[in-house]
């Protein structure tokens, strides 16, 4: 049954059973939904596994359909249309006093002196407690929205990634362990079994700009535990004639100092 | 259904409420079904419920293409496992990842697929299948908390996952041919 290693982990991606990242105490050879990502970005048979089983997954919620209930429906839908519906605010007006039959309270002028002594003094208190704590929960809220937003970002590059990759207009330029994908003005390298560079050197892209004569330096890389690489290069296919990678000191190259690994000519 | 969807789809993405307040009446019961089946509460269920149409109405491009009806249920999902997640904030379930709602993997083939469809299709499926496939997908759990709980070997609930999963596929073509 199973003639591809990863053709089981596939379809628990398409289901959405896979944890979203391992944590660095779990077994480094666990699935999780980063790993079948990167996966498919440089392998076609598992890619037409997830195009097959991926829409089927989707369907499935439809069988959960509730039977109709007029009163939930109707309950569910005030609240939505009343949020829908408010388009501008209405301000709140002080409600009209009737039968001004309330009875005020005099205060003697020293008591009131007093109370608002004691108020001053306690919240003076209270408040230089609280300043130092809300500016600690104001680092710790900036810090949470930086870390949040970075990870969002990431999610983001990597489902354009996938998107990019599966997208039946990419081209696909195929090379020994893997692939450069063009989608429109896009291009990336897709990896696998690549190993670590030796100490102290990293992989280097290289594009080579139409008309160019010599090749621009692009990004570093290296691959991840599982010998994956995915990378985006900055630049335009449009205007790109060809891909390279090679291995250079840590810190990247101005010009390739070693032979590349693979030159690719987009055409 | 799934083009009348698209089509009220477009009004909603012009601001037209009455087209809203339809595809509510048409969708409301799937949304809410889903909702309660992962959340076991049917006051969780509405308020996931009144989440989902509101991000119908503010975000509405988020819908491109494809079957609308699976659109909303991933959207739907994704918002009960967060409510899940809140609940099991110390760490006493493992939670799968959201499903991603611009994956761009919709097949136009099934595009017009019903509800009825997909429960007899699902309901065709060897048990060993359909039990793993469904607590996947509606019990908000990892594989490998289905195995743990089971008993069962993970190898073995990735396989029959994979198995019920391709059996589905199939007899939804041939749904969708009949």
């Amino acid at each position: 049954m199973n003639d591809h290693p990863m053709l089981d982990d596939i379809a628990l991606y398409a289901l959405g059973v896979l944890p979203a990242k391992r944590a660095a105490s779990d077994d480094p050879n666990a699935v999780c939904a980063e790993t079948v990502r990167a996966h498919l970005a440089t392998c076609a048979i598992c890619r037409k596994e997830y195009a097959d089983l991926g829409p089927a997954a989707n369907l499935i919620g439809l069988a959960a359909e509730a039977p109709a209930d007029d009163a939930a429906r109707d309950r569910i839908k005030a609240r939505i249309m009343a949020q829908v519906r408010r388009e501008s605010v209405v301000p709140l007006r002080r409600p009209e006093r009737r039968g001004g039959t309330t009875r005020s309270v005099v205060w003697p002028a020293y008591l009131v002196a007093a109370a608002c002594f004691v108020f001053a003094l306690i919240s003076t208190i209270s408040n230089l407690a609280l300043v130092g704590q809300l500016r600690d929960v104001k680092t710790q809220l900036a810090q949470t929205q930086a870390h949040s937003s970075s990870l969002a970002r990431n999610l983001a590059d990597e489902r354009t990634t996938l998107a990019d990759v599966m997208d039946a207009n990419a081209k696909h330029y195929a090379i020994t362990d893997g692939e450069v994908i063009t989608r429109g003005r896009r291009i990336y390298v897709a990896l696998h079994d690549l190993p670590e560079p030796p100490r102290g050197h990293v992989y280097q892209a290289w594009t080579l700009p139409k008309d160019a004569k010599a090749m621009k330096p692009s990004v570093t890389f290296v691959p991840d535990a599982r010998g994956l690489a995915v990378i985006a290069l900055p630049v335009d296919a449009h205007a790109t004639d060809a891909v390279a990678v090679s291995v250079e000191p840590d810190g990247g190259s101005k010009a390739p100092t070693t032979k590349p690994l693979f030159v690719v000519p987009l055409s | 259904m799934s083009e009348d969807a698209a089509r009220l789809m477009g009004r909603v993405r012009e601001r037209d409420s009455d087209a809203f307040e339809a595809l509510y009446d048409t969708h409301y019961r799937l949304v809410r079904g889903v909702a309660l089946r992962m959340l076991g509460d049917a006051a969780a269920a509405d308020d996931v419920t009144q989440t989902v149409f509101l991000k119908v109405w503010t975000a509405p491009e988020l819908f491109r293409t494809g079957n609308f009806a699976a659109w909303i249920v991933r959207v739907t999902r994704n918002r009960a496992l967060d409510v899940l997640r809140s609940r099991a904030q110390q760490g006493a379930c493992e939670l799968p990842e959201s499903l991603p709602e611009l994956d761009g993997i919709e097949d136009v083939a099934l595009a017009r697929i019903d509800a009825a469809q997909v429960r007899s299709a699902l309901a065709d499926l060897p048990a060993e299948q359909r039990e793993p496939i469904e607590l996947g997908f509606f019990g908000g759990i990892t594989h490998e908390e289905m195995a743990r709980r089971s008993g069962i070997p993970l190898g073995t609930i990735k396989t029959r996952i994979r198995s019920g999963l391709r059996r589905l596929r199939s007899a939804l073509d041939t749904a969708v041919r009949a």
